[in-house]
Order: C-alpha cells, then sequence, then structure tokens
C-alpha cells in the first residue's frame, strides 16, 4: 500500500561573528524514482534570500542559497510532500544457481561498469589490523550473504551518537565499536566492497516506528547491487531491509558526496549547526 | 664555411659518450649551427658577461619570476635563462609535432573513452587498476561530454634527444602544463640581447601562441553561445606560475580572474565587473581539480567558486583542461601509451617511449630491486621532478632506503633506463665559460574542435648542475630559446 508522505527538515546556523558571504548547499530534496513521487517542495530561510536549484556532481538535485549581505544567524525551513510504494525487496528472480552470481561479478564487465561504487574511499577503508572480517560464504545466495553482512554490522558496532563525527574513519569506529548511522553504513559498504559487491552510500528520510534509529536526523543506510536483484537497499544500523519506510535523497561513494548540508562561509570564527527532521505518513 | 676558433668555446670540454647537439663525434661544428657558432664566437668572454646581465636584469624588470616550494620557506627565483639558442630543423621538427598532436588526440580519446563506455578496460588493453587506483579519475565527470569532445586542450609533452639521435617522450602533461610564457620570454629576451643573429636564420615565431589558444579555446565553446567570453582563473599572485597566468591571460586580450571574481547563478557563471555581471563562457582555469568547486570537492578551497562544476556539467561553460584529465597524467599509463595510440587511431606512436618498469608488476619490481643503481624511479603521481632518485647518483645507503620505499608501496613507482639527455653548450655564470648541460624540451599543444596547434619552439629546459639530469625549474634547471627552423 502506497503512502503520502510529509516531511520537515530545519536548520539553524549561528555564526560568532557575523559573516559577510555564504553560500549554501542543501542535498535535502527526495529523489524521483520508481518508488517516489515528490508532490511539492517548500524551503525558506530567514534571511529571505532567493533559492535556486542545481544538480551535484552525480546527478541529484540541490538547493543553493547565496548569502551577499552581512548577518549573523540565519534559519533554514524546507517541507516535501510525496507518495512513496510498497517496496518488496525479495520481489526478483534468483539466479538459477548461487555460483553464477559470484562468477558474474568476478568478471572484468561487471568490474569496470561497476567500479565507482567498489572504489575504497577516505571513509570505507578497513584498517588491516584487528578486523573480524567478513567472508562471503559461495554456499549461500549473494543476497543471503549481504543480509548477513547487514546483521554482522548491526550486532559489530552499538549505536552511540556523539562518539564520531563526519569526519571519523572507520579505524576509529572499528577500535571503539560505536557509531551513528553513517558509520554502520560505512562498514557494510567497506565490507561488501571488499569482497566485490558494489554498495552505494544512501542518504535519506527514515519513517520511524518504535525503537529504530534514525530519529530526528537524516538517516543512512547502503544499496548493493546484485546481478540477480538489481539495487537493494540494506540499513545496517536498524539490521532491516529498505523498504516503503525510507524516503531516498541521494547516493555517493560515502557521507561526502552526500553530506546534506555544505556551507562556504566567509567569516572568522566558530559556528555551530543545528538540524531537525519530521517525518509523518498517512496511508493512502 | 672555415670553422672559426671561437673565444668562447675555447675551454669548451666535449664529454665523446654524451650526444652534443651542436658539435659532432669529431668536434667540427653541425652545419646547422656553424653561422651561430661563428655570430657567437665574435664576442669575447667580456662582451659576453656583459649581454648575459643584460638579460639577466630584462627578466628581472619584467618581474619574470617564479616560486620554490619544499624547503622552509619558499622563495622568489629568476629562471636562468641561457643566450645560447637551440636549434631544430623543420624536417626533425615535422616529426616532433606530429608525434606530439598524435600524443594528444589519443590522450583525449583515451579520456573520453575513461569516462564514458570504458572499452579500452573492457578490452583487456589497459589494466582496470589505472581508474580504480588512481586518485585524479573524478566520479563526477562519468558521463559528461564536454563541449567539442575536448578533455586536454592544452597538453605539455616533454621530450628528449637521447645519445642515439632519436627523440622519446618523458612525460604528458595534461593538468596545467605551465612554462609557455618562458619561452615567449626567452625569445623576447635574445631579441633584446642580440639581435643580430635573428637575421641570419629563418625562425618561426613564438609569439602566436595566445592568439592560437584563445582561437583553439572559442572552437570548444559552450552550445549556444555565439560570442564566448573568456577568461583565464589562477589561484592568486603566490602561485608559482602567477607571471605565466597574468601573461597569458594579457597576451590573449582576456581578463585574469581569482575565484572570488566570479560566481554562479542558476548554473551559469559570471565575473563581477563595475558594469555588473558578464557572463563567463570559457575558463582556461590554472587552479587544480579538487580546488575548482568547494561545494564539489574541496570545502575549504578558498581558490575556487561556488557551483561552478554544476554549471559545467549542465555544458553551461567550458573549462580548459577539463576536470579529471590527470587521470591521463599518471605515469603509469605514459607506460600504455604506445597501446593507447594503436587502440584509438590505428597508428603507431611517433614518437617513441622510454622503456618503463611498473613496479606494481612483481617480475618487473624485481628487476627493479635489483638494479637501483641503473634506474631512473619515479613516483607516478608527484610533478615537478619530486621524488625522483637516480641510480648512478646514489650512496649505498640511499640505494636501500629507495629499496624499502618502493618495496612498501609498489605501485607509487615506475622506473626507467638513464636514459642520456643530448647536451647543448650552456653559459655557466661561476665559470665564465660555456659547458655540456643536458637538456629536454617540453612542447606546448593545443586541441580544438578539429583543431591543433603546437608551438613551433618550446621550452628547452637545462640541468644546470653538472651532470644533472633534473630539468624542471624547481629543481634548478635553466632554460634556452628554442628555435624552429622554417622549410628553406
Amino acid at each position: 500500500m502506497a503512502l503520502d508522505y510529509s516531511i520537515n527538515y530545519k536548520a539553524e546556523n549561528d555564526y560568532q561573528n557575523s559573516v559577510d558571504e555564504a553560500h549554501w548547499q542543501f542535498l535535502i530534496v527526495p529523489e524521483q524514482n520508481s518508488t517516489q513521487q515528490l508532490l511539492s517542495v517548500d524551503f525558506r530561510n530567514s534571511l529571505g534570500l532567493e533559492k535556486s536549484y542545481s544538480i551535484n556532481g552525480f546527478g541529484f538535485r540541490t538547493i543553493r542559497l547565496h548569502a551577499t549581505k552581512k548577518f549573523g544567524k540565519i534559519s533554514f525551513e524546507a517541507s516535501f510532500k510525496l507518495i512513496k510504494k510498497d517496496i518488496n525487496p525479495f520481489d526478483f528472480d534468483a539466479f538459477p544457481a548461487v555460483e553464477e552470481e559470484y562468477q558474474y561479478i568476478k568478471t572484468l564487465d561487471f568490474q569496470v561498469d561497476f567500479e565507482p561504487f567498489l572504489k575504497t574511499t577516505r571513509f570505507t577503508r578497513l584498517p588491516e589490523a584487528h578486523l573480524p572480517g567478513f567472508q562471503l560464504d559461495q554456499s549461500i545466495s549473494l543476497f543471503e550473504n549481504l543480509q548477513q553482512l547487514n546483521e554482522w554490522t548491526f550486532k559489530f558496532l552499538n549505536f552511540e551518537t556523539g562518539v564520531t563525527d563526519v569526519n571519523t574513519e572507520l579505524d576509529e569506529v572499528i577500535r571503539n565499536r560505536k557509531g551513528v548511522c553513517q558509520d554502520f553504513t560505512h562498514l557494510f559498504c567497506a565490507l561488501a566492497r571488499q569482497n566485490g559487491v558494489p554498495v552505494r552510500y544512501v542518504s535519506g528520510y527514515l519513517h520511524q516506528g518504535n525503537g529504530y534509529f534514525g530519529d530526528s536526523q537524516m538517516h543512512a543506510w547502503a544499496e548493493a547491487f546484485m546481478p540477480s536483484a538489481g539495487w537493494i537497499g540494506f540499513d545496517p544500523t536498524n539490521n532491516l531491509l529498505v523498504n516503503s519506510n525510507y524516503i531516498k535523497v541521494s547516493h555517493g561513494k560515502d557521507y561526502r558526496d552526500c553530506s546534506p548540508l555544505k556551507g562556504v562561509v566567509y567569516s572568522e570564527g566558530a559556528n555551530e549547526t543545528k538540524y531537525s527532521v519530521e517525518v509523518s505518513a498517512q496511508q493512502q | 664555411m672555415p670553422n672559426i676558433e671561437s673565444q668562447i668555446f675555447s675551454s669548451y670540454q666535449r664529454n665523446p659518450l654524451l650526444h652534443d647537439e651542436i658539435f659532432d663525434q669529431e668536434g667540427q661544428v653541425k652545419a646547422i649551427y656553424q653561422k651561430l657558432f661563428n655570430l657567437y664566437g665574435e664576442h669575447s668572454i667580456e662582451d659576453y658577461i656583459q649581454l648575459n646581465n643584460k638579460a639577466k636584469s630584462s627578466f628581472f624588470n619584467q618581474g619574470i619570476t617564479f616560486q620554490v616550494y619544499g624547503k622552509k620557506e619558499t622563495q622568489e627565483k629568476i629562471f636562468p635563462f641561457d643566450l645560447f639558442p637551440r636549434i631544430i630543423d623543420s624536417q626533425e621538427w615535422e616529426t616532433i609535432e606530429s608525434g606530439v598532436i598524435q600524443r594528444s588526440r589519443a590522450l583525449n580519446l583515451f579520456l573520453s573513452d575513461l569516462y564514458h563506455e570504458k572499452k579500452i578496460i573492457k578490452q583487456g588493453v589497459v589494466p582496470l587498476e589505472l581508474i580504480s587506483s588512481s586518485a585524479n579519475y573524478l566520479h563526477q565527470m562519468l558521463g559528461i561530454d564536454p563541449p567539442g569532445g575536448i578533455y586536454n586542450h592544452i597538453s605539455g609533452t616533454d621530450i628528449i634527444k637521447h645519445n642515439d639521435g632519436n627523440w622519446y617522450v618523458l612525460e604528458d602533461n595534461i593538468r596545467c602544463p605551465s612554462g609557455v610564457s618562458y619561452v615567449i620570454c626567452n625569445r623576447t629576451a635574445l631579441k633584446r640581447a642580440l639581435f643580430g643573429v635573428f637575421n641570419h636564420y629563418q625562425t618561426h615565431t613564438v609569439t602566436d601562441y595566445a592568439e592560437n589558444l584563445l582561437d583553439l579555446l572559442e572552437t570548444v565553446k559552450p552550445h549556444g553561445v555565439d560570442q564566448p567570453n573568456c577568461i583565464v582563473i589562477t589561484p592568486g599572485m603566490y602561485n608559482s606560475a602567477f607571471y605565466e597566468h597574468s601573461y597569458l591571460a594579457k597576451t590573449m586580450g582576456v581578463e585574469l580572474v581569482e575565484g572570488r571574481d566570479l560566481f554562479v547563478e542558476n548554473d551559469f557563471v559570471y565575473m563581477k565587473t563595475i558594469k555588473g555581471p558578464q557572463r563567463v563562457d570559457i575558463i582556461y582555469r590554472r587552479i587544480d581539480d579538487l580546488f575548482l568547486d568547494p561545494l564539489e570537492f574541496r570545502e575549504d578551497s578558498t581558490l575556487g567558486v561556488p557551483g561552478l562544476f554544476a554549471a559545467y556539467k549542465k555544458g553551461n561553460v567550458t573549462l580548459a583542461n577539463a576536470p579529471g584529465t590527470g587521470v591521463a597524467d599518471d605515469k603509469a599509463v605514459y607506460t600504455y601509451m604506445p597501446e593507447i595510440i594503436k587502440y584509438y587511431l590505428g597508428e603507431d606512436p611517433i614518437l617513441s617511449n622510454v622503456y618503463t618498469y611498473h613496479c606494481s608488476r612483481p617480475q618487473e619490481l624485481k628487476y627493479v630491486l635489483e638494479n637501483v643503481d641503473k634506474l631512473v624511479i619515479k613516483p607516478v603521481d608527484e610533478a615537478g621532478g619530486y621524488g625522483i632518485s637516480i641510480g648512478n647518483k646514489l650512496t649505498k645507503k640511499e640505494i636501500n632506503e629507495r629499496k624499502k620505499q618502493v618495496k612498501e608501496d609498489p605501485r607509487k613507482y615506475v622506473a626507467q633506463p638513464i636514459m642520456s639527455l643530448s647536451v647543448h653548450p650552456t653559459y655557466i655564470d661561476e665559470n665564465h665559460s660555456f659547458e655540456q648541460r643536458h637538456v629536454d624540451l617540453r612542447t606546448f599543444t593545443i586541441l580544438g574542435k578539429d583543431k591543433e596547434f603546437v608551438l613551433k619552439g618550446g621550452l628547452t629546459r637545462v640541468a644546470l648542475q653538472k651532470g644533472n639530469l633534473i630539468v624542471n625549474s624547481s629543481q634548478g634547471g635553466g632554460s634556452k630559446d628554442t628555435w624552429v627552423l622554417k622549410n628553406q
């Protein structure tokens, strides 16, 4: 059954010293795709700056603002309405023999086509030492393996906010075994890529049921490509497969390609950013 | 013509093992240099010292300086200029010119393939690692069709003459090759000091570079633009090549800007002017890829223009060179150039490569580790001559250190036999005499839409330290005016 979504995104930036000029880029608009139909976008800011739409380097829609007059504080508010179709992650035709899929992902053509999502990046680099490791079990299907990896990651890390930030690399995450959704996702991506499975980092919104992580913030999960099934979403933070509770905004190689807010601010001194997200749904 | 015993060459010592470009094996002046040799021979050493000082001060007066990085502080230097020019005859030049065009065209097709179908990798001609382990392969460029289909608008191909008398390519520079302004300034300086010598030779001009650059850039203007507005963007006056940036802008007759002079609105690029915003269509950028746009690449870049990449992606502005060209001037790619040329053009390379060992291949690594003393070892991703070792100049201790470095990260290194670069008589200040010094040649090729241009001349770089083979300006090299003769 399809869901009607209403998403609210709010952010507030406070600058210690006044700012002469600034650029912001928001990567927060839900993607239009086969399971998501975007109905409306509304975006306001406290300075009344004119917004413009553009795209990022991977083609995802961005909202841009450019402030050219002195200010000290700015707040942003966005709301999106969309219809999300049901997703059944099990709805695909498995390869007749499990080995075929493993052979397929080893072919040169496949590795060339999916090179961007097989590549190790700064945030998906596995430290050589102290890693329990995850190996594909070739006696079961690739899909089952990735489900196991999802669960493995979920169990390996403990969800804890405030321990990591956007610059934390896997080395530290693995040492502390603590982190938030982007850390879970980076670890999942790293291990899947190490095993030759293309995965992309996804940023978006999660409609909360009770007890799931990702509340009131933007969420992150992974999409893995399986020759039998195409791109399938895995949420290692919650050990779930992606369904109609997940609203995708963008994807990339890691967090760096998906950061929801980028700013270029001409000012000295510190600044503080706060943001929150509200997602509500109604069944159609 | 009789061989006049020249005063200024009286103490010139010829090492018979080296390929001297003006004297043959018997010590006779080669025909092409005879007139020049006689003309220079009319001067006494004292005259020459005076002329040399005059030329030097002309560089200082024009502010033609560059900066050297690396040691504790950055230093301002002039690029030492040698008054004795190098001559290349028209026939030899024809080979060079067609050779560098061939390479530039092949590299352009290679880049287009790497950012689209990647057939050359799928067909196993070059390994996937060339992109998957390259820091310069920009995924943001995938699927983009740059205006006119050109990626490497400007290529700087470095070539050398080996002691077998043949030209070899040392490397292809297709990020932001610099040095062309020195070519032109060298010509000017030589004309000022010794105008008369030009009357005896029919030499191609080098001052037409800027107009050709502008011409060819205009052939790759964005779609739908009638009269394109071209500008040059520089990281600023502290960049080592700032002089060149300002020189090129001036001679092209276009604005020189820094990132903060531009802004992007609705995916179009504008320049701030006193008459209001002016649209910009073609940007000759002398800023590295990752600094171009803080919203897309390095967020801390203050040199770039927020939003520039989106404008490029939408086809609203031309960037020369295109972002992501660096993947193809990796020294590991260089070793596949013969295959790359053959693959895209169906031709054999006109200019040869220096044989290169890939340390990433176990067999070749083994050879390299056993022969560190006989090889030049280079990191694949450094420019400017940094991190190069020359085997026969290393101490035992250095050899062992080098082995260790290579073993730790083999993919990072390639090795080549020590090529014997040709030598050219060069005036050495402290000895008041001409001596043999090694030289190379940086050529400049411009690709436009269905059109190309090679600067008839180039930057002959001289390794000023005796016996030194590294000619980069940042490593204490000098330069010479380079004459390409017209067909007579």
